[in-house]
């Protein structure tokens, strides 16, 4: 059976997405990235091919994406990640949704992209040098306060004023004024509730003037973080979607070019 | 070899190999500037030119003055990383990179100087930044001028203010030349400066033709090759290269760059060998067909008149030149600067814009908005990026630019 491949790598994980010829999802693969770039995600789309029962020669078009993607060997092209994350938020059919703003959380990265209708990137936004305020940054705060990423967004508190601040969300600022909030008696759950407020004001200030929709889509891997969804939600004052598996939204995207290229260059047609 | 030394010769070295190897087609007119970048930045020698050599931090400088006087201009810019974080030493930390790789290069006399003593450097006020290098400076024991600039370039107050500057720098000059400003030989040098101009202009029109005629990374060292080479070699260089170019069909090029997006490079000025940015670009895809930087364009774009060969007429002819179309954004209303743009993006068919800031270069970052909202209107897309010499954000800059092409690529266009 043909088939198509996207493999997103990050500075954290490796994505891999595998879809038919008629874009549906049969299979995703999840790695840490690691030191090896190459190797590992070849690991991951073996993996990946494995378990969705094909062959890793049926793999007719594979495109790489993320930060590592001009390592990996074995991709029929690249894509930047912003590109791949606006197709992946569109899905299968053009962007039916409506979805004209999406917020990506990633390892070290944090982006705001508008699309248009068919899901073309209009503008972006993406955080400088720095992984303030990313996914490193929540994983940091889970391990100063010594718990999981899932307990930290189940301890989320909404509402309850007078509310925490944390003001920086430098990694390694943030950690000391963590450590004297919880020195000072404030409870965990206070605490992680000003995180995720943290990181959403941060999101918000990114936001500039790429023009905010009514309708937003989340993703990236600490969009699994409930807590952080609440927070954003209440510093964004948007429909806030979480988008399915939005770990592998870009990953997704890179897959469903990879179908689309392969009928564009190989004549098959759509 | 101090170990700076090898540094930067290295920087210059790679960046060089990159551009010669790395990109198809290089027309044969661009050998003698690739090889007029090794000599000086390569092999650490001085830059051709007679007389005493006078260093200029800015394009405020009338460089006719310093050729008419038998000396030799010397931008002393700088853009090597390895000088950068020599200079960083003595500056505080967010200081822009070119500043700190200036005060680097001058701290050991490491190319494009090659060792050479300054009979003096002229520095106008036009930077803060620059301003308090120039004074790091004169503690190293080199001469510095002070060329006072107002900060608006509108009223007649500001431009007699900039005159009477200007007639300063003549008699600094004069004495640090040792010679007298005479009609014959500053008629001579606007005449040899604007042929050279011209030259540059005919370049333009050569890039504002749709195709690939000549890469960005290409027209970028001929430009600032103009303030390192003998003027009337410069020229005659740059009138080979045109004449080849109208002549060339370039194959590998129109293969590669036939369909690319037409981008204009602004802000920040690139100064070799830091043409990170501007190779990023086009190893991406894109094709640099216009910019308006400070050491190509706003350089060069610009002729001097004046009515009778008089000093009295000539000086103050130059000091507007200077003064009048300068479109930096240093000066406290700017709005010539986003009419130029916008002229240039139309005329040369530009797909998008990439507007570069070296972190701590503040005037260019506090301009950025409104240059964005300008060219919004006109739905030309625009990308800033904040970056510096170091090569540690080259992973996201890829990703940004790439983004950015494809943005541009796709944009209607009318």
């Amino acid at each position: 059976m043909d088939c198509y491949a996207g493999v997103d790598i990050g500075s954290m994980a490796i994505k891999a997405v595998l879809v038919d010829e008629n874009e549906q999802v049969l299979g995703r693969e999840l790695c840490a990235t690691g030191s090896r770039f190459n190797e590992n995600a070849e690991g991951a789309l073996g993996d990946l091919v494995e378990r969705a029962g094909v062959r890793r020669q049926d793999v007719r078009h594979l495109v790489a994406t993320g930060y590592g993607r001009r390592i990996f060997t074995a991709a029929n092209e690249t894509v930047s990640e912003i590109t791949a994350n606006a197709v992946g938020a569109c899905g299968d059919q053009k962007n039916p949704t409506g979805v004209r703003t999406v917020i990506n959380l990633g390892g070290q990265d944090t982006k705001v992209i508008s699309i248009d209708q068919r899901g073309q990137v209009l503008k972006f936004k993406m955080n400088d040098k720095c992984a303030a305020g990313t996914g490193r940054f929540l994983d940091m705060t889970a391990m100063t306060m010594g718990i999981s990423l899932e307990e930290m967004g189940a301890s989320h508190r909404e509402g309850g004023e007078p509310r925490l601040a944390i003001n920086s969300t430098c990694t390694v600022f943030a950690e000391s004024e963590i450590t004297s909030l919880l020195a000072d008696g404030k409870s965990r759950e206070d605490v992680i509730t000003a995180v995720h407020l943290a990181i959403a004001r941060r999101i918000s200030r990114l936001v500039g003037e790429v023009v905010l929709a009514d309708k937003v889509l989340f993703d990236g891997g600490p969009a699994l973080n409930q807590g952080l969804v609440r927070g954003m939600r209440e510093v964004l004052r948007r429909e806030l979607v979480v988008a399915p598996a939005p770990q592998f939204t870009t990953a997704y995207g890179a897959a469903l070019l990879a179908r689309r290229r392969a009928g564009e260059s190989g004549g098959r047609g759509q | 070899m101090s170990t700076e030394t090898a540094g930067h010769a290295a920087e210059a070295e790679r960046l060089l190999d990159a551009v010669e190897h790395d990109f198809p087609d290089n027309p044969a007119g661009m050998r003698p500037f690739y090889e007029l970048y090794r000599r000086i930045y390569c092999e650490g020698q001085p830059r051709r030119g007679s007389g005493p050599l006078i260093g200029v931090t800015c394009v405020q400088v009338p460089e006719e003055l310093i050729r008419a006087l038998g000396a030799t201009p010397l931008r002393l810019c700088g853009g090597s990383y390895s000088q950068a974080q020599k200079g960083a030493e003595q500056l505080p930390a967010r200081t822009c990179s070119l500043i700190a790789s200036t005060v680097g290069m001058l701290a050991d006399k490491g190319p494009p100087l090659g060792g050479r003593d300054l009979a003096l450097m002229v520095s106008p006020t036009t930077c803060q930044s620059k301003s308090k290098a120039m004074q790091l400076a004169e503690g190293m024991g080199y001469p510095v001028h002070v060329l006072e600039v107002p900060q608006s370039n509108e009223s007649e107050v500001a431009r007699e203010y900039f005159h009477a500057s200007v007639w300063r720098l003549v008699a600094r000059l004069e004495k640090a030349t040792g010679r007298r400003l005479g009609v014959r030989q500053l008629d001579e040098a606007i005449r040899k400066v604007n042929s050279a101009r011209a030259q540059f202009r005919r370049l333009k029109e050569l890039r504002a033709g749709l195709g690939p005629v000549l890469l960005g990374k290409d027209a970028l060292l001929v430009s600032q090759a103009y303030l390192l080479e003998d003027l009337d070699e410069w020229t005659a260089a740059v009138s080979r290269l045109n004449d080849e170019l109208e002549q060339r069909r370039p194959t590998a090029l129109e293969q590669r760059w036939g369909h690319a997006p037409r981008i204009l490079l602004a802000g920040s000025p690139p100064v070799f060998p830091n043409l990170k940015v501007p190779l990023l670009i086009e190893r991406l895809g894109g094709l640099i067909v216009a910019d308006e930087v400070c050491t190509s364009d706003r350089l060069l774009n610009d002729a001097v008149a004046y009515a009778e060969p008089h000093l009295e007429d000539m000086v103050p002819a130059l000091a507007d030149r200077s003064l009048r179309p300068n479109t930096c954004p240093f000066y406290a209303r700017n709005t010539e600067r986003i009419r130029r743009l916008l002229e240039q993006a139309q005329k040369m068919k530009v797909d998008g814009v990439i507007y570069q800031t070296f972190s701590g270069c503040q005037i260019y970052e506090l301009e950025q908005r409104a240059v964005e909202r300008a060219l919004t209107e006109k739905e030309i897309p625009m990308l800033a990026l904040e970056t510096d010499y170091s090569p540690d954000d080259l992973g996201q800059l890829t990703t940004r630019i790439e983004t950015f092409l494809d943005i541009a690529t796709h944009r209607p266009r009318s």
